[in-house]
């Protein structure tokens, strides 16, 4: 099991980084999802649906189209575009772990959110990479850990699932 | 793989239940969310055919309480178990920390349950997942229908390693939450293996205090 860890300095600077992508296309909201549908960060409005199925839903969307993308010869579609009525939906490959999500409606546009991504994305990129070339061997800092912290997971576990 | 936020102060684990067709897994989440307590837990996501089938995937969040500090988050999925769908759970196994395997105690199904087994293992080598570090629990399922088969003999063929087994009735809930419970409890112990097998970090500089 290979974990992953996100510092507080790390989420500033990508913090930074999405609220200048909402600043200046003015999109309602940009979050950031891995490949197993975990929510890394999200920046803007919030919304009043649930950010982690939302989450899963698009890692989802976004490996099913790329395994669409497979079988028609390409190596992957990096950006998918959902339009509804009233929102709409912008995904777009960060580095081969991350997904960008941003949500927009008719206060802005296709072509306006496209292009601030596209800047956005190199920032991204850079803040990931920093991030990954970190040694990731902070887990064992994490306190929660310690056994005695983690009887008191279990004991959690028993009052989530203890009733039938 | 586990993401640790220090910042949001959360650690996500994602499990995932796996399986044959029609073997339960479904029916195990509908029933995790129908009867643990709302702060527990969120909405069930379901991408379902028209015949009730997985489609794609179930999801639900499911949010332990705060202990020093940290909150654990789970979560659960459902992968179609129907042979058609592999590319669909080979998507869904991305990222796994932990699987529970339901297994369908029908005599006639023992088929299926090899075929997903291999299946399993086959998509975790893809992943570069080793089974051999994974947590892994079984469920045997469906221990009410005529002519099941025993316990010893499902684990015989389907659990050569000796992991932990739950038997259940996934329909009425019967072993349901002992096997939730238990896939949840192995997850935590192997994050803390790992971690307390891991050589001390310099220490980082939201970690330093004032």
């Amino acid at each position: 099991m290979a974990n992953r860890a996100l510092y507080e300095e790390d989420i500033g600077a990508i913090q930074t980084v999405l609220k200048g992508l909402l600043d200046t296309c003015y999109a309602q909201g940009a979050l950031l999802v891995d490949n197993a549908g975990q929510l890394i960060l999200n920046a803007g409005t919030t919304p009043d649906f649930d950010l982690h199925a939302f989450a899963s839903l698009v890692a989802a969307d976004f490996a099913a189209n790329s395994e669409l993308a497979r079988l028609l010869g390409e190596d992957s579609f990096s950006t998918l575009v959902h339009q509804g009525g009233r929102e709409n939906l912008y995904l777009t490959r960060v580095n081969p772990r991350v997904i960008l999500a941003a949500v927009y409606d008719k206060r802005t546009s296709l072509g306006l959110v496209r292009l601030r991504v596209k800047r956005c994305v190199s920032e991204l990129r850079e803040c990931f990479q920093r991030l990954f070339d970190r040694r990731q061997q902070s887990i064992a800092d994490v306190p929660m850990f310690d056994p005695a912290l983690v009887h008191g997971l279990e004991s959690e576990l028993e009052r989530a699932f203890g009733q039938q | 793989m586990a993401l640790v936020n220090y910042f949001s102060r959360e650690i996500q684990f994602k499990v995932v239940y796996y399986g044959p067709g029609l073997g339960g897994k479904t029916t195990n989440l509908t029933y995790i969310h129908a009867h643990t307590p709302p702060q527990y837990r969120g909405n069930l996501v379901s991408l379902k055919t028209q015949e009730e089938r997985t489609l794609f995937f179930d999801f639900l969040p499911v949010s332990l309480g705060e202990v020093g500090g940290y909150r654990a988050r789970f979560h659960l999925y459902t992968v179609p178990g129907q042979m058609i769908y592999q590319a669909s759970r080979r998507v869904i196994l991305q990222g796994v920390d932990g699987v529970v395997f339901v297994a369908d105690s029908s005599p006639d199904r023992q088929d299926g349950n090899r075929a997903s087994l291999r299946d399993l293992v086959r998509t975790l080598d893809a992943h570069k997942l080793p089974l051999r570090g994974l947590p892994l629990v079984y469920q045997w399922n469906k221990r009410d229908v005529p002519g099941a088969l025993p316990v010893e003999r499902l684990a015989g063929v389907l659990n050569p390693w000796g992991r932990p087994a739950f038997p259940s009735v996934a329909v009425s809930g019967e072993g349901v939450m002992e096997t939730v419970k238990g896939a949840l409890r192995a997850v935590l112990h192997a994050f803390q293996e790992e971690a307390a097998a891991q050589p001390p970090a310099p220490m980082a500089e939201s970690q330093v205090r004032a």
